[in-house]
């Protein structure tokens, strides 16, 4: 509590919530408004709250050829992107980002999980994927699985993706979210973090969105 | 004197001769070209460059190739509301003195179906030609991706 009170970012709430101490009434439910206010403040813009849509049982295979189901994601906070193997640009830089991300949050939380989706599954096979993953970072997760399947996690969050088919080759593009979804052990999608990505702003906003989260329940 | 006076004359014609000729060579100047270590599977690297027009010529660039790919496209990554998708250009162009950067997350050279995997440290060839003929062969470094590299 003294840490997170000397942070300067805090010192309004923390001088409102001091004075109501002080005056020995209601610090309980001041110290709730004043996180509620550093979430608003701080522009976590993507948090679904408070309504939350709670992800219900899904069917997916991960790089290793497993089932992938709910109870996968049940006790962790994890972070989905969606994306293909063939993306050479923005899929590899958000990766990146999010190997980066990962080696920092798991050094504190040891319930972080990262998910790619791939929204290509009939030319991601389960190996490509695997070979995808591992190159950046042995721990995150690949998932396929038709996109398009009832509650598959594409429809359930409710992923934009569009193929861009041509006739003469198989190298077509997709368009697709170029957003990460945190969904938190109680398997709520709790929120959207929009890109650009940098490691920086996505640690910070995790960590308001999980302090948040954490006294809300 | 005077053949002291004829030898500083040959002296500078031969020193703007190679002014000329080192401007033809420079007119445009290909750095920084890398291609982006890729796990081995992918079919499509990426590569970036920075593209300077020395002259006073506005310069277009019309293809990339490589005997390595089965074809090289110049692609610009768009996001817009949220989603990512990518626009092909059929040439690049330059305006006169200046300098055009290709980055992640913005222009990029696709790279479609590597013969042979690429590792970090090799040095592959890919020739770039502009719209007046020019053809100029730059040797690419691979490298690792770095997640603040933009």
């Amino acid at each position: 509590m003294i840490t997170k009170l000397s942070n300067s970012k805090f010192l309004i709430p923390a001088m409102v919530t001091l004075v109501i101490l002080a005056t020995g009434a209601g610090f309980y439910i001041s110290l709730k408004q004043s996180q509620n206010q550093l979430v608003q403040n701080n522009e976590t813009r993507g948090l679904f709250w408070p309504n939350p849509k709670q992800i219900k049982n899904f069917s997916a295979k991960d790089h290793n050829g497993n089932a992938f189901e709910l109870s996968n994601i049940s006790g962790k906070w994890s972070f989905i992107f969606f994306g293909y193997t063939n993306c050479p640009d923005i899929c590899p830089i958000t990766m990146s980002v999010m190997a980066n991300v990962y080696q920092h949050l798991v050094s504190y939380y040891e319930n972080i999980q990262i998910i790619f989706v791939t929204v290509d599954p009939e030319r991601d096979t389960t190996e490509k994927l695997s070979s995808y993953i591992s190159f950046f970072d042995q721990d995150f997760v690949g998932l396929s699985g038709a996109p398009a399947i009832e509650n598959s996690l594409t429809r359930q969050i409710g992923i934009p993706y569009y193929y861009n088919k041509k006739k003469e080759n198989n190298n077509y593009l997709v368009d697709h979210s170029a957003s990460i979804f945190v969904i938190d052990p109680k398997t709520r999608l709790i929120a959207k973090l929009s890109p650009p990505h940098q490691p920086e702003k996505i640690i910070e906003q995790f960590k308001k969105i999980k302090r948040f989260i954490d006294a809300k329940d | 004197m005077q053949k002291i006076n004829g030898l500083i004359l040959i002296f500078i014609i031969l020193l703007n001769t190679s002014i000329v000729l080192a401007e033809d060579i420079s007119e445009i100047d290909i750095s920084h070209l890398w291609i982006s270590e890729a796990p081995p599977t992918v079919s499509v690297l990426v590569a970036y460059v920075t593209l300077k027009n020395n002259s006073i010529k506005t310069a277009s660039l019309i293809s990339v190739s490589s005997p390595l790919f089965s074809s090289i496209e110049i692609h610009r990554s768009i996001v817009k509301d949220d989603v990512a998708s990518m626009e092909r250009y059929s040439s690049l162009t330059i305006p006169a003195k200046s300098t055009i950067k290709l980055l992640p997350g913005d222009y990029h050279l696709m790279l479609f179906n590597p013969k042979t995997p690429l590792e970090i440290g090799d040095r592959p060839t890919l020739t770039f030609t502009f719209s007046n003929g020019v053809k100029i062969p730059v040797k690419a470094h691979v490298k690792k991706r770095k997640y603040n590299e933009h």
